[in-house]
């Protein structure tokens, strides 16, 4: 069910869509032990594209390289034409890379709202004299924030907004995920990274946060790069999965052909699973 | 690892909730309302605010000790100042900061050397500079105040908890020790300052050294401490402020959020340091000396103490706080010597607290200020009117919820040191140059 969803949608990989985000020949060694040894990705615009594999595959690594977290050994990673390998995450936020966290990172002693606010930290005026003084323009600039803020909140429906002034760490959990997709699309990104969105959440959790990710793209016009343990959550979504194992990209394409890969269901379920 | 966010969430919620019963705040009721309800927000400041300006209008004849009560109050608001400057940076950005009083003897500096006349060379002959005005010497002092806070931030960027506070000591002690032992500023000698000039006002000529009237001095500290407790808020409530309690919160979740780090920080450092500068120049107007072992290391943990015991971030609270101990200590400990060594139970030989007659209480506040602050921790870790719950708890929602507590921000750094030395890091987020610095309370 799940596949043939994916298998229906077309693969932007065949057409002329321009590439996004390109990671090039990434290796990150820590000590002696390379987490990714060269891994090569290539996203299109528009794109939800998910990388899986099993625990200790590297998936987060290979993230926290995008996301500059890590300075790749060796490698780039190239945004929108320019190389980003090792520039900080809040350079990134302003070119427009917007990421989760795979542990939900929300500010838990700030309301809901002013998570999402800090989420618009690059669109908003900070300089000492406007805050302190309260100029119009700042203060035009606080409030179309606000409005914004409580738009992006709305998009997870009324009930998130009726929310805005709880503080986050009163939230449950999904409302928490949530707060943090708000808060990452406050920067007017252009991709959005997210790790493991579905962590932790049951099925009615899992299967509201497809739909969700599939609006993101659709109403803010954002390409997806998803790490996800889940396979019914990437199957299902994805345009093109790419499957690492032991820091090396073992398999790369649509759903249908992930799922048909032998070395995929071995490095998911053992080698017996696939002789079997 | 899928399990392993609620799971945090729950030791998180354990971990903070030290003490979530309601308490006297809530319960004693003045004129049917709860304490808490006079001393937050708009109501607090209103409140302090009328009743310090129509203090000095209390008569000689009602209060004979009026004018010392005046003189005890300046000094409050002078640390009431120093108390929100360091909030800035503790309160708001979490950046511990043990070497605060630095900035406060740069400002205090600042003023002396600006109406002394004259410095030492190195071969220490004194040699002339002019004397410059006090309010451009308050904007000098303040200005090369948070220029030190810049160079002091922007080695420390990168060093979280024990090593920041530990690089931050090292600054307050440095600071104070460089005045001492270099020729320029008369060294242990100290030097005078000459307090502003009178002012023609509407209400005649107010002198700034007149002992029978202290209320014009009075007035400025008032007005200085008023006008640092409104930039607070101003902050507080911008962009400025959400970033820095979001570098609090979460520095790498900050960052990934578009909060330059770097900046933010310095911001903090900066504007910590400005107000511990204007203090300091005020301070030595008001003494009107300085001298180096006025400036020691206790002043930067009294300082600190007041901030923690009103709670971290709160402007109220740190007002609050600052104003507790230093009016305990430059006024109440002060008086209660004779009333207590005459006392029944104290006085003649053989009262059951004879051993106190020899005791001088004003000597005692570092014991005083260590007992609060332990009562502190133990009952009240987030301070006497905490950041956070303060919204809820007015709206009458019953869960408790922690603000920032003292407590809350050594477990946070501890977690930080322990995560960075485990193993399992390969998986988790970590900056690789910063160490352990970068993992706050993830797990």
């Amino acid at each position: 069910m799940a596949q043939a969803q994916g298998a229906q949608a077309p693969d932007p990989a065949q057409d002329q869509t321009p590439s996004l985000l390109q990671v090039r020949g990434l290796v990150q060694r820590f000590g002696g032990l390379a987490a990714v040894d060269g891994v090569d990705l290539d996203i299109r615009k528009g794109q939800i594209f998910s990388v899986i594999g099993p625990n200790g595959a590297g998936k987060t690594t290979v993230f926290n390289v995008i996301t500059g977290i890590y300075k790749p050994t060796e490698g780039d990673v190239i945004f929108d034409g320019t190389s980003i390998a090792g520039m900080k995450p809040d350079k990134l936020v302003r070119r427009g890379i917007t990421r989760t966290f795979q542990n939900i990172r929300l500010f838990n002693n700030m309301t809901v709202l002013e998570n999402v606010l800090v989420g618009q930290h690059i669109e908003l005026p900070t300089d000492v004299i406007s805050a302190l003084f309260r100029l119009p323009n700042y203060r035009r600039a606080e409030r179309k924030a606000e409005q914004r803020a409580i738009e992006l909140l709305g998009f997870f429906g009324p009930g998130m907004v009726a929310r805005k002034d709880e503080y986050a760490v009163n939230l449950s959990y999904a409302e928490r995920r949530r707060v943090e997709i708000a808060r990452a699309l406050g920067s007017k990104p252009q991709m959005m990274l997210l790790d493991e969105p579905t962590a932790g959440m049951n099925d009615a959790e899992t299967s509201e946060a497809v739909t969700y990710i599939q609006r993101l793209r659709k109403e803010f016009n954002l390409t997806i790069l998803l790490i996800e343990h889940k396979l019914q959550v990437t199957m299902g979504i994805s345009d093109r999965i790419a499957v690492l194992d032991y820091g090396k990209k073992i398999a790369e394409g649509v759903p249908a052909e992930i799922q048909r890969n032998e070395r995929v269901i071995e490095a998911y379920l053992g080698r017996k699973a696939a002789v079997e | 690892m899928a399990t392993k966010s609620p799971l945090k969430v729950a030791s998180q919620t354990a971990s903070s909730a030290v003490s979530t019963a309601r308490d006297w705040t809530h319960e004693t009721m003045i004129a049917g309302r709860p304490v808490i309800w006079y001393v937050t927000g708009w109501r607090f400041a209103i409140i302090t605010l009328i009743v310090g300006v129509l203090l000095p209008l209390v008569p000689y004849s009602a209060y004979p000790d009026i004018q010392s009560l005046l003189v005890a109050l300046t000094s409050v608001f002078i640390y009431v100042m120093l108390a929100l400057g360091l909030n800035v940076v503790v309160g708001y950005a979490g950046l511990l900061d043990l070497g605060y009083v630095a900035f406060y003897v740069i400002g205090a500096y600042t003023m002396a050397s600006g109406t002394f006349g004259s410095l030492l060379n190195f071969n220490e002959k004194p040699f002339s500079i002019p004397t410059f005005p006090f309010a451009l010497l308050l904007l000098a002092g303040a200005l090369i105040a948070g220029i030190f806070g810049i160079l002091l931030g922007a080695p420390t960027l990168r060093l979280r908890g024990d090593y920041l506070a530990i690089v931050t000591l090292g600054f307050g002690e440095i600071v104070p020790i460089v005045f001492q032992h270099i020729p320029t500023f008369y060294g242990s000698l100290g030097m005078t300052s000459t307090p502003p000039p009178p002012v023609n006002t509407p209400f005649g000529l107010l002198s700034f050294t007149d002992p029978l009237n202290n209320a014009p001095f009075y007035y400025m500290a008032l007005l200085f401490a008023v006008l640092v407790a409104i930039g607070s808020f101003a902050l507080r409530n911008s962009s400025i402020g959400r970033a820095w309690v979001a570098i609090r919160e979460d520095e790498t979740a900050a960052e990934s959020s578009g909060v330059n780090l770097v900046r933010t920080k310095l911001l903090a450092y900066a504007l910590g340091a400005f107000v511990g500068g204007v203090a300091g120049v005020m301070q030595a107007a008001f003494v009107p000396s300085v001298n180096p072992v006025n400036f020691q290391f206790q002043i930067s943990i009294t300082i600190l103490a007041m901030v923690v015991l009103g709670g971290l971030g709160s402007i109220a609270g740190v007002i609050l706080g600052a104003m507790i101990l230093q009016f305990l200590y430059v006024y109440v400990l002060q008086r209660i010597n004779d009333p207590i060594h005459a006392s029944f139970l104290v006085a003649s030989n053989g009262a059951p607290l004879h051993f106190l007659s020899n005791v001088d209480f004003s000597s005692l506040n570092y014991l005083i200020f260590g007992i609060l602050l332990v009562i502190m921790i133990l009952l009240r870790p987030q301070g006497l009117i905490p950041d956070a719950r303060r919204k809820r708890e007015l709206k009458g929602e019953g869960a408790a919820q922690e603000g920032v507590s003292a407590i809350g921000l050594l477990e946070q750094e501890e977690a930080g040191i322990g995560i960075g030395a485990a193993a399992d890091s390969l998986d988790e987020t970590e900056y690789s140059g910063a160490g352990s610095d970068a993992q706050g309370r993830e797990g």
